[in-house]
């Protein structure tokens, strides 16, 4: 149907759930979501916020706030071994080891307390089994490979000493010191300007050429999605809504969502003082997994089924492999969908 | 020249905060000068630290400013005391970016809106009943939301209520901080249109502070940009998008990712170098000369000269006018899908 199964993907999330229970509810942030990735690939995940987005890539590595049971079913395949159901000694073997993460806010994500050449450090002595004097020396080179301006004076710093932009690439730095085959980059530039943003994307692509990483993108910008990805996967309420080619979901995207975001953003013809197009209505709430199409209430195309029945992630069977929308009404006329776009 | 016509004028602002290292400070609103006529929409951008919401600030009286002017309707606030001055600062108000902190969590919706109320004196309930409902109303909520608590509203909604707090004194200016960068995308909007109708519709000011520039693009008829305490580039919003004269407002637009994959393929970053410096230590001459790529020798000896491009287009840069000359005339991409 979709995401046909190759060996050669390094990370395969197939139906993948996540299921949440606090003290008061039950949710389900994740229902059923499957998408792979090859070796040196870039998939950006887009979604908004309560969208699913994080808890999906975050849970399978045993990341999740603390009193929260948390039970994951469907399969996460990295490297071949699956992480579902892995005891948290060998998934403390895999986070920072062959799976790199960079967060959102380096300061919160950072040890206040411990020089950034220490944290950098720390990894490659735990991953790569260094010696501390080689590790000392690896965390320089990596200070050098994400291009932090004096690497010898940075070691000895502090992250408060750091604005936002060498920040994000002391967490970079120590994200790929154990050389991963896998980043996962949750909102890496949402709270930086827009030209350090430029910047880090940059540096991003450059590491992905030389160490042939593949990246997991989340973000909501469409413009950095455009700038690094390869393929696309949006969420909406828990569930993928579309995944494909960047280029084609951005440039002809099918799903109504998709369409309204794409569709949403300004553009230069846009007269100043001319409405801002949107979608009405709000993003759903998260809760329990919902028996129709969570789009429905704000979709501009709703018909009857919508509301009963969930629609299926279903293959365009066009141009380009893994294309696929969860869309009863785009997927009952596919042919003639591709004529419009 | 419009000085008559001026609802707000900010004339060579100074604010200045002590330095966490002993006996400096930090100039972080540096000799600026702003003006809104009645009922303009104007766009303030710049990178974060670089003076834009102490500027929103120092203007509702935030922060205390160390020297230089605010004048509403051509009276000096600092000239005002007591009751005088909270009358007259009541004509500006301001929205906060955050709707999550702006709210009281213990106060619903209609007592924050009535507490409003009843510092601009309005005692009687029925008539204080009926103008939250008006309130509520104009930013596009249901009367119903009046019993409830910020905490059971959407982002979206919160920042309403915030907005609706602010119009409940009748303002003449609103100081909008980043009022959609804590909104969901597809909130945005909605809250963007909300304000383009309040605007039309009440004949509200404001100055809108922001860093998303396709957003002030569209929203606002005049953009100021500030970079390190100080205002660098000013002019019409499509004048500035279409001719950006200052090497900073050329990265800033250049540094803006476009939807479009075939455009991001062959797109270079803009050549800025690394992060906005420290303001307790500013570059001398023009400050932006350590991450400029154009800078020259001259750029260091003394501050750039304001050059007046065109009839309202400034940008204080030596090379402003071979960079306006030299400019595209036709607009800037922006984030688009073909």
């Amino acid at each position: 149907m979709m995401a046909p199964e190759t060996s050669s993907d390094l990370l395969q999330v197939s139906h993948f759930s996540v299921d949440l229970y606090t003290a008061r509810a039950a949710l389900r942030p994740v229902d059923g979501v499957s998408y792979s990735v090859a070796p040196g690939e870039t998939l950006a995940i887009v979604g908004e916020s309560g969208s699913g987005k994080t808890v999906l890539n975050f849970a399978p590595l045993g990341l999740m706030p603390t009193g929260v049971v948390t039970d994951l079913s469907g399969s996460v395949l990295f490297d071949g071994q699956q992480l579902v159901g892995l005891p948290e000694p060998a998934l403390r073997r895999i986070r920072g080891g062959k799976i790199g993460t960079i967060f959102q806010d380096p300061m919160s994500a950072l040890n206040p307390a411990l020089r950034i050449g220490r944290q950098i450090a720390e990894v490659a002595e735990l991953h790569l089994g260094m010696t501390h004097a080689q590790a000392e020396a690896r965390a320089l080179d990596l200070l050098k490979l994400v291009r932090m301006s004096d690497p010898q004076a940075r070691l000895r710093q502090y992250p408060h000493e750091l604005s936002g932009g060498l920040r994000q690439r002391a967490m970079i730095a120590i994200a790929i010191a154990a050389e991963p085959r896998l980043l996962i980059a949750d909102e890496p530039t949402t709270a930086l300007d827009v030209t350090v943003q430029a910047q880090i994307i940059g540096l991003l692509k450059d590491l992905q050429r030389r160490l042939n990483t593949a990246i997991v993108l989340i973000t909501h910008d469409m413009g950095v999605v455009a700038s690094i990805a390869a393929r696309v996967a949006v969420m909406y309420a828990g569930r993928l809504a579309e995944y494909g080619p960047v280029e084609q979901v951005l440039l002809t995207p099918r799903h109504p969502y998709t369409r309204g975001l794409i569709a949403a953003l300004p553009s230069v013809d846009d007269a100043p003082g001319s409405p801002f197009r949107g979608l009405p209505g709000t993003p759903p709430v998260l809760g329990a997994p919902l028996p129709g199409c969570a789009f429905a209430p704000r979709c501009p195309q709703v018909i009857d089924i919508c509301a009963r029945q969930y629609p299926p992630l279903r293959g365009s069977g066009g141009p380009g492999p893994g294309a696929a929308v969860a869309c009863h009404v785009v997927n009952a006329r596919p042919s003639k969908e591709q004529a419009h776009a | 020249m419009h000085e008559a016509e001026d609802l707000l004028r900010v004339e060579n602002l100074v604010t200045r905060f002590k330095s966490v290292e002993r006996g400096k400070w930090v100039t972080a609103v540096d000799d600026v000068s702003i003006r809104l006529a009645p009922g303009e929409m104007v766009g303030l951008v710049g990178e974060s630290g670089c003076g834009k919401s102490t500027l929103g600030r120092s203007i509702v009286g935030l922060e205390r400013p160390q020297s230089g002017r605010i004048l509403l309707d051509g009276v000096d606030l600092s000239s005002l005391r007591g009751r005088a001055l909270r009358e007259t600062r009541r004509a500006i108000q301001y929205v906060f970016q955050d709707p999550y902190a702006s709210l009281n969590d213990r106060q619903t919706i209609g007592e924050t809106l009535t507490e409003a109320l009843i510092i601009i004196g309005m005692t009687d309930r029925e008539a204080q009943r009926r103008r939250v409902h008006t309130l509520l109303d104009q930013v596009g909520l249901p009367d119903a939301l009046a019993e409830r608590y910020p905490r059971e509203l959407s982002g979206g909604q919160r920042q309403r209520v915030a907005i609706a707090r602010s119009l409940a004194v009748e303002p003449r200016v609103l100081i909008c901080d980043e009022p959609v960068s804590a909104l969901d995308l597809s909130i945005r909007a909605q809250v963007m249109n909300l304000f383009l109708t309040l605007h039309k519709d009440l004949g509200v000011a404001c100055l809108f502070i922001a860093h998303d520039l396709a957003l002030v693009r569209q929203a606002t008829s005049r953009t100021y940009v500030m970079y390190l305490g100080k205002i660098v580039e000013d002019a019409s919003s499509a004048e500035l998008y279409a001719r950006p004269s200052h090497p900073y407002t050329q990265a800033l637009l250049g540094s803006i990712p476009s939807a479009d994959p075939r455009v991001e393929a062959h797109r270079e970053p803009p050549p800025i170098f690394g992060d906005i410096p420290s303001p307790t230590n500013p570059p001398s001459g023009c400050r932006f000369r350590t991450r400029c790529p154009r800078a020259m020798e001259v750029c260091a000896s003394g501050p750039p000269p304001r050059l007046a491009l065109a009839p309202r287009h400034h940008a204080s840069c030596v090379i402003a006018g071979d960079l306006y000359a030299h400019s595209h005339p036709e607009p800037h991409r922006l984030p688009m899908p073909a």
